[in-house]
């Protein structure tokens, strides 16, 4: 994932936080759904942004929660999938 | 108002912030390390058992506390400890007479006039014969992750559901065979829906020990219909994971046990004025007196609706804490049950608040599954008939789960027909829901000030308030009468 792209996905995980009320740091490796910091819903919005702004198709994934839990990971699924 | 005018003058904190900084015994360097010590584990101990002891029988609070405490002290034999206090408590409750399954069995008996018949005692039977399946399910799955039900756990869940209950209302199962269909299936019903989790992490690659897995399904901590803390998976992610982070998740589940007890407390001193002095009558008379044409003046009828939905929301959120704060002292630092439902700036926040395991399964079983199938190339649709799909007909489906033993009570077509009115209330409800997910989808919230937030509760509130006339539970009145009585409290009739 290149560095613009990773800059959006942050912002795009900045503002999911801020409607929850979440205004503490967020670092790349910090958890987003396991640690409670975002709840189901946030996951799907997130999966929206995914498919819009990568062309991620998640339709074949056994989808599971724990692959796109950090900026770190996400970046890592991107780059897989894509 | 700018940020800099709310703040206090230098050197003076609110009475607000003094309070929460003192209620925040877990962020204490000295209090987290007195709760190491072994007077401070005394004293957990001891608090747990005085909070516990309002809600269960002195055996279940012992187990219970005593269990919760051993499993977070003794991690080396935390499964084996969480295994034998779940399936202990749900057989000595099995046996005690007076329980659930013992009633809804004895009414069966009694109608098919078998009463040679033990109610307890086929309630256990069926109990160790479920315990039994459920272990053989899970070592299936493990060993057949593309099968039917690996992949497609709650709908074979619910089509097995629906077939012991399609069978205990043939005619050709009459007697004997009619009364065991019908134990396996009240006996069955309430692990109907931990059992979907247990299922997903047995067929993934890491899953959990078959154990743990077995400790989760009605646990302890939540002997209910509702998974509280959801499946092993979930768990282990929150599990404490060192001595300070044991103790820090302890106290903050003696807090919530403390809480809990203050909100039943709230409970009672509400009701002892509201109902006891002031006579407001139930949800239930004032429609009657209504449909008597002899009405309740508005603010009673008002006064009315309002308290039994405060009441339904204490109630909610006591039972949560209570088991929030019993998985804590076992060392899971589990997100809270309800948190602050009166803040909730829109009908989707309520929703996730108010209930948060309740949403949690609905968004984990029917959202996210319909999500990723449907309209995908239309995600505002998406979006609504996905929610709509967990708030609308997962809600049905499990609350209508949930009542399964008014079918040999009432009958299946009385049970339907009683159940409109819910059905009525959950399609309102998640039309609101989705309306609100799409609006926060497209950044429309309510502004942050004083007066946005005033806005927001009133708002919410009313809407839950009014809702609630549709699903108090009692399926005394049909959705008609319900739809001309809220009528009336607007005064249209």
């Amino acid at each position: 994932m290149q560095l613009e792209e990773k800059q959006k996905l942050r912002d795009f995980l900045a503002d999911a936080l801020v409607k929850h009320g979440d205004r503490n740091p967020l670092a790349d490796g910090d958890l987003l759904f396991t640690s409670g910091r975002l709840d189901s819903f946030s996951t799907m919005n997130l999966v929206m942004f995914l498919e819009e702004s990568f062309g991620i198709d998640f339709s074949d994934f056994e989808f599971d929660v724990g692959v796109i839990d950090s900026v770190d990971l996400i970046a890592t699924f991107v780059d897989a999938r894509r | 108002m700018s940020a800099a005018s709310t703040l206090p003058p230098p050197g003076q904190t609110t009475p607000r912030r003094t309070l929460r900084s003192w209620l925040a015994i877990d962020e204490r360097a000295a209090v987290v390390a007195f709760a190491q010590t072994t007077v401070g584990r005394a004293l957990i101990f001891t608090i747990g058992l005085l909070a516990v002891s309002r809600y269960f029988d002195a055996w279940a609070t012992l187990l219970a506390v005593s269990a919760a405490l051993a499993a977070a002290y003794l991690p080396k034999y935390r499964n084996p400890v969480l295994f034998a206090a779940t399936w202990l408590a749900t057989l000595i409750e099995t046996a005690t007479s007076g329980n659930d399954f013992a009633e809804h069995i004895g009414l069966v008996i009694a109608q098919e006039g078998l009463a040679e018949l033990s109610a307890v005692g086929l309630a256990i039977g069926s109990l160790l014969l479920v315990l039994a399946g459920i272990h053989h399910l899970l070592r299936y799955v493990r060993q057949h992750p593309k099968s039917l039900i690996a992949r497609r756990p709650v709908i074979t869940l619910l089509a097995l559901e629906a077939l012991l209950c399609g069978l205990s209302l043939l005619d050709i199962m009459q007697g004997l065979p009619r009364v065991l269909v019908w134990s396996l299936l009240v006996v069955v019903t309430p692990f109907i829906w931990f059992l979907p989790y247990a299922i997903i992490d047995q067929r993934a690659a890491a899953g959990q020990p078959l154990l743990l897995q077995m400790a989760a399904l009605r646990p302890f901590w939540s002997p209910t219909y509702l998974p509280f803390g959801k499946g092993a998976a979930f768990l282990q992610k929150f599990l404490a994971k060192t001595t300070d982070d044991l103790a820090v998740t302890q106290l903050k589940g003696i807090k919530l046990l403390v809480w809990s007890n203050l909100l039943l407390a709230l409970k009672a001193g509400l009701g002892w004025l509201l109902v006891g002095r002031l006579g407001t009558p139930t949800v239930a008379e004032t429609v009657d007196t209504f449909l008597q044409g002899q009405p309740y003046p508005l603010l009673t009828s008002w006064t009315a609706l309002a308290w039994s939905t405060a009441y339904f929301a204490l109630q909610i959120a006591i039972w949560a804490h209570l088991f929030i704060g019993l998985a804590r002292l076992a060392g899971y630092r589990l997100p809270r049950g309800s948190w602050r439902p009166l803040e909730s700036r829109t009908l989707m926040d309520y929703f996730n608040r108010f209930h948060y395991y309740f949403k949690e399964l609905l968004v984990d079983f029917f959202f996210i599954p319909t999500f990723f199938k449907t309209f995908r190339q239309h995600p505002r649709l998406r979006m609504f008939f996905a929610t709509f799909m967990a708030a609308a007909v997962g809600n049905a489906l499990w609350h209508f789960v949930r009542d399964i033993g008014l079918i040999a009570r009432v009958g299946m077509a009385a049970a339907l027909q009683t159940y409109i009115s819910y059905l009525f209330y959950c399609v309102v409800l998640a039309t609101g829901v989705g309306l609100s997910q799409i609006r926060a989808g497209q950044g429309i919230r309510p502004p942050d000030t004083l007066t946005g937030r005033l806005y927001s509760f009133i708002f919410v509130w009313s809407f839950v308030v009014c809702l609630h006339l549709f699903s108090d539970g009692s399926r005394q009145h049909s959705l008609g009468e319900r739809l001309s009585f809220l009528a009336s409290l607007f005064g249209v009739i």
